[in-house]
C-alpha cells in the first residue's frame, strides 16, 4: 500500500511541481499568473493533437508520438501564454482578470477544437482524444531498496524529464544573469530599466516559460490520470499549483514540498479508501483532499509569506 | 579654466498645460560641481531628465563633449557615461549590494566551460575594491532592505561608478538625510570631483550649494534666471533669485503661552504591522498653545506613533489621555469627538477619498452629525454650503469648485483641503504628519503659518516631520525619535541643529 501511495503521489505531485515552477518564473518577474490552469490545458491539447496525428503515421508501437506530444505541449502552452503576456505587458491589462479570462478561453477553445478536429479528420464527434496511458519504467537495483525503492518503481518517463527540467530551471533562476534580471523585475522593475535591461522582454520571456512548463504538466496529466485529452483536464490542478507556489513562498524547493504534500494526500486518501473496501464513489471525496489541505495551509502560511514586491503592478516606463 | 562637457542650447520642453523649460542655455564644465537650484515645479528635474534620456526636448539641442547628441533613452545616456541617482532609489530590495550594482552588466563565468553563471565572487571583490577607492564604506554582501537611506545612496553612487560614469547627476540627494549624513555625502561628492568626475546637483537647499558647489544655475518657472559663481554670491541673494522676490524663511511667531496639558502619553509602545516593536515606551505631554515637534529619520516609529494616537493602529501598552479622558482603547470616532484632528502623511490613501469630489471630502469627519445629516439622511445642501465656506476661508483652488474630483487637484490644494477639514473642527489637539511633503515653497510657508496660527488659538499641536528646517521653524518643544524611542525632549531654543542630528542617528542618547 505504501508503495502505491508513493508511486501515485509522485506521478501527481511532479507535474504539479513543474507547473508551480512555471508560476514562480512568471510571478518572480512581477506578472501575476492565475492562468496556469489554462496554460496546462492548452498545452495538453496541442500535445494530444500531435500524438493522435503522429500515431496515425508512426503506428501505436512507436515512441515518437509520445515524446513529440511533450514537445508540442511545450510549444502550445508557451504560445498560448504569450496571449497573457500580450494582455498584461503590452496592453497593461489587469493581470488577475487576464488570468481568469485565459482559463475560460482555454477551456472553451480546446473543447470546441477537439470536437471540430474529431469531426473533420476522424469522422467522430467525441470530445476527447484517446492517448492511452504512458508506459512506466522501473530503475533496476535502486528500486530494490526497501520502502524508498518505490520512488524508482513504475515511474512515468515524464517524471524523469520533470526532475531534470526543474534542476535546470532552478539553475537558470538563481545562477544566470537572465534569472537575476527576472527576479529583479519582480521586486523593482525601475531598477532593471535603469540598468539598461528591457523589462518587457524579460517579463514576456518569463510568462512564455511558465506556459511551456505548464504545457508539460498538462500533457503529463493527460497521459497519467485520464489517459485521454478531454475538457476534464480542467479540474483545478493549475490553481493547486498556484497554491503550492504560494505555500512555497515563491521558491522552488519549498514549492516541491508543498506539491508532494498535495500528491501524497491524494494518493494516501485513495489507498485508504481501497483498503477499507469502500465504493469507488468515495474516490471523489478523496480528490477534494488537496483542496481541503490548501484551505488549512492557507491559515498557517498566508501570514508569513511575502510575494514579490512588484507582483501585479503594471509597469509603465514613462511613469515615475 | 576647463573644457565644457555638457552644453544645453535653447532647450524647450512642454507638457500639457505648462512649459517646463523655456529656452534654457547653459554650459557645464568638466570636473566641476554644478548645482541647479529652483523651487518645486521650476523645471530643474525636467532639465536634467533630458540629459539622462528620460525625456527628449521639444526644441534646442544638447551637446556632450562638444558633440551634438540625441539622448533618447537612459541606456544611451549610460553609453555616453552619464549616470543619475534618482530621488527615489532604484534598488532591488531583496538583492545584495553587489547584485544591485552589477545588474545589467553581470560578470560571467562558465561552468564546465559552457554553462554560464553570474560570477558573484568577482562582483563582490570588484565592488569592495571600487568602494575602497572612492571611500564609500559598504559591504557588497549586505542586503538592500537591511540598509539605511544613506547606505542605499552609496549603492546608487557605486552603481554609476561601476558603469564608469563621468557625469554624475543627483536629484535632491539630501532630502532624506540627517545633517551628519549630508556632511559625509558632500565629502563624497567632493572626492568624486577630485577623481575628475563632473557632478550635477539638483536641490533647493542653499546651504549645500554654498558648501559644495562651484557654480549654480537658478531656474524659476522654467526659465533660466542666471548662472552664478557660488563663492561670490550670498545665500540670501540666491534665495531671492530662486523665489523671484524677497522672502522670509522664518515663520513669524510670538512667544508661546502654554496652557493645561491636553495630550498625555504615558509609556506607550506600539507594534508595527510586521509585529516588531516600532514605538518603545514613549512618554510625553503636549500643552495647549504648544507646538511639540518630533524630529527623526524616516522609519524610526513616527508613523506608528501618530497612527496609534489617532486610533489607526492599537498600542500594545501604555496610556493615552486627552483633556483627562482616557482614550487608550477608544475607537477612531470616539477620538475625533474627544478632540483629535489628524493630517496624515499619506494624503492619498489615508487623508482623502481621491475619487470623491472636493465637496464630499470636506465633511468626511462630520458627515454623520446633525450639521450634515438629518435622521441618517445626508443633506447635500449642507455639503455645498460647507464647501463654499471652506473654499473661501482656506483658499482651496480647483478647476470646478466643489464638484472637482480630488484626484485631479494639485498636491498643494489637496493638502489645503485636508488641513481645512481638520482645522475647521477646532479641536484641542491637532496632529500634523509631514504636512509639507511634496509642496512648493509658497505652499510650505502657508502650511507653517497655519500650524503657528493653531498654536496661537490655543490648540496643542503635534508636528512630526522629516524636514529639520520645518521643525526648527515651528517648534516650541523638540523631541527626537530614534529606533522607536524618544531620546530627547528639549525646549526648542535650548538645542542646536547638530545636536538634533546626533540624537536622530542615535549617536547621543539622553
Amino acid at each position: 500500500m505504501i508503495d502505491m501511495i508513493i508511486i501515485d503521489g509522485l506521478s501527481f505531485a511532479l507535474p504539479l511541481f513543474i507547473m508551480a515552477v512555471g508560476g514562480i518564473y512568471s510571478e518572480k518577474s512581477g506578472i501575476t499568473n492565475l492562468a496556469l490552469e489554462g496554460f496546462q490545458g492548452f498545452g495538453a491539447f496541442t500535445g494530444s493533437v500531435a500524438v493522435v496525428y503522429l500515431t496515425g503515421i508512426f503506428g501505436s508501437t512507436s515512441n515518437v508520438p509520445y515524446y513529440a506530444g511533450f514537445i508540442f505541449a511545450v510549444i502550445g502552452g508557451g504560445l498560448f501564454a504569450l496571449i497573457h503576456a500580450l494582455l498584461c505587458i503590452k496592453f497593461k491589462a489587469d493581470q488577475v482578470i487576464s488570468g481568469v479570462v485565459m482559463n475560460i478561453l482555454a477551456m472553451a477553445m480546446t473543447s470546441f477544437m477537439t470536437k471540430s478536429i474529431n469531426a473533420s479528420f476522424f469522422g467522430n464527434s467525441a470530445n476527447k482524444f484517446m492517448l492511452g496511458a504512458s508506459a512506466r519504467i522501473t530503475v533496476p537495483y535502486l528500486s530494490d531498496i526497501p520502502l524508498a525503492g518505490a520512488i524508482f518503481r513504475d515511474i512515468y518517463p515524464f517524471e524523469i524529464l520533470i526532475v531534470l527540467l526543474a534542476v535546470i530551471m532552478w539553475y537558470v533562476l538563481y545562477k544566470t544573469k537572465f534569472g537575476m534580471r527576472l527576479r529583479a523585475c519582480g521586486d523593482n522593475p525601475h531598477s532593471v530599466d535603469a540598468a539598461g535591461v528591457n523589462v518587457y522582454a524579460v517579463r514576456t520571456m518569463a510568462v512564455f516559460i511558465s506556459g511551456c512548463l505548464s504545457g508539460i504538466a498538462g500533457m503529463s496529466f493527460a497521459y497519467s490520470i485520464s489517459a485521454n485529452f478531454s475538457p476534464d483536464i480542467y479540474l483545478g490542478y493549475g490553481y493547486l499549483s498556484i497554491a503550492a507556489l504560494i505555500f512555497g513562498n515563491w521558491s522552488i524547493l519549498p514549492s516541491l514540498a508543498a506539491c508532494l504534500i498535495f500528491g501524497f494526500a491524494r494518493s494516501g486518501g485513495s489507498a485508504v479508501i481501497n483498503e477499507l473496501g469502500l465504493p469507488s464513489s468515495y474516490n471523489d471525496l478523496v480528490r477534494i483532499l488537496p483542496y481541503v489541505l490548501t484551505m488549512l495551509l492557507l491559515v498557517f502560511f498566508s501570514r508569513h509569506n511575502h510575494s514579490p514586491r512588484a507582483l501585479g503592478h503594471i509597469y509603465d516606463k514613462g511613469q515615475r | 579654466m576647463s573644457e565644457p562637457i555638457v552644453e544645453f542650447r535653447h532647450i524647450t520642453k512642454k507638457f500639457p498645460g505648462i512649459i517646463a523649460n523655456d529656452d534654457v542655455s547653459l554650459t557645464i564644465n568638466k570636473g566641476e560641481i554644478f548645482a541647479v537650484l529652483g523651487e518645486n515645479g521650476a523645471g530643474k528635474s525636467t532639465l536634467v531628465s533630458m540629459l539622462f534620456g528620460t525625456y527628449e526636448p521639444d526644441g534646442g539641442e544638447i551637446l556632450i563633449r562638444g558633440k551634438k547628441e540625441r539622448i533618447y533613452s537612459p541606456r544611451y545616456a549610460s553609453s555616453l557615461s552619464i549616470g543619475m541617482v534618482h530621488q527615489h532609489f532604484r534598488l532591488v530590495s531583496n538583492f545584495s549590494v553587489a547584485e544591485n550594482i552589477i545588474l545589467g552588466l553581470e560578470p560571467e563565468r562558465k561552468l564546465f566551460g559552457f554553462i554560464p553563471y553570474v560570477d558573484i565572487e568577482k562582483a563582490n571583490h570588484d565592488i569592495a575594491e571600487l568602494s575602497e577607492r572612492y571611500g564609500l564604506k559598504i559591504n557588497p554582501e549586505d542586503v538592500i532592505e537591511n540598509l539605511n537611506v544613506a547606505s542605499c545612496q552609496r549603492v546608487e553612487i557605486l552603481k554609476m561608478l561601476y558603469r564608469e560614469a563621468e557625469i554624475l547627476i543627483f536629484d535632491e540627494p539630501t532630502a532624506v538625510l540627517t545633517p551628519q549624513e549630508i556632511e559625509s555625502f558632500l565629502d563624497i561628492v567632493r572626492s568624486l570631483r577630485e577623481n575628475g568626475k563632473t557632478i550635477i546637483l539638483i536641490t533647493h537647499k542653499l546651504a549645500e550649494i554654498k558648501a559644495a558647489a562651484d557654480r549654480c544655475a537658478i531656474l524659476n518657472r522654467g526659465k533660466l534666471i542666471t548662472v552664478l559663481d557660488v563663492e561670490s554670491t550670498s545665500a540670501d541673494e540666491m534665495a531671492r533669485l530662486m523665489v523671484g522676490h524677497d522672502i522670509s524663511f522664518r515663520t513669524e511667531k510670538k512667544p508661546a503661552v502654554f496652557g493645561d496639558v491636553i495630550l498625555d502619553v504615558q509609556n506607550m509602545s506600539v507594534k508595527s504591522r510586521t509585529g516588531l516593536d516600532a514605538v518603545k515606551d514613549v512618554s510625553f505631554q503636549i500643552h495647549a498653545g504648544e507646538v511639540f515637534a518630533v524630529a527623526g529619520v524616516s522609519g524610526n516609529g513616527q508613523n506608528e506613533l501618530a497612527d496609534s494616537i489617532a486610533g489607526l493602529c492599537p498600542c500594545s501598552s501604555g496610556k493615552i489621555t486627552i483633556n483627562g479622558h482616557d482614550i487608550t482603547r477608544a475607537s477612531v470616532r470616539e477620538r475625533i469627538e474627544a478632540g483629535i484632528a489628524y493630517i496624515p502623511e499619506d494624503r492619498h490613501n489615508v487623508g482623502l477619498v481621491l475619487d470623491f469630489t472636493l465637496r464630499d471630502n470636506l465633511p468626511l469627519r462630520q458627515y454623520y452629525t446633525p450639521k450634515f445629516s438629518h435622521k441618517g439622511v445626508i443633506s447635500r445642501s449642507s455639503f455645498v454650503e460647507y464647501n463654499r465656506t471652506l473654499e473661501k476661508e482656506y483658499d482651496i483652488r480647483s478647476s470646478q469648485g466643489g464638484a472637482t474630483i480630488m484626484r485631479s487637484m494639485s498636491g498643494g490644494n489637496q493638502q489645503k483641503a485636508i488641513i481645512a477639514r481638520e482645522i475647521d473642527m477646532q479641536t484641542p489637539l491637532i496632529m500634523f504628519m509631514q504636512p509639507t511633503r511634496g509642496l512648493d515653497i509658497g505652499a510650505v510657508m502657508n502650511v507653517r503659518k497655519q500650524i503657528i496660527a493653531e498654536r496661537n488659538r490655543g490648540a496643542a499641536v503635534l508636528l512630526i516631520s522629516l524636514d529639520l528646517d520645518e521643525i526648527i521653524d515651528c517648534a516650541d518643544t523638540i523631541a527626537v525619535i530614534f529606533n522607536g524611542r524618544i531620546n530627547k525632549i528639549s525646549p526648542a531654543e535650548k538645542i542646536s541643529v547638530d545636536e538634533i542630528g546626533l540624537y536622530m542617528m542615535g549617536v547621543k542618547t539622553a
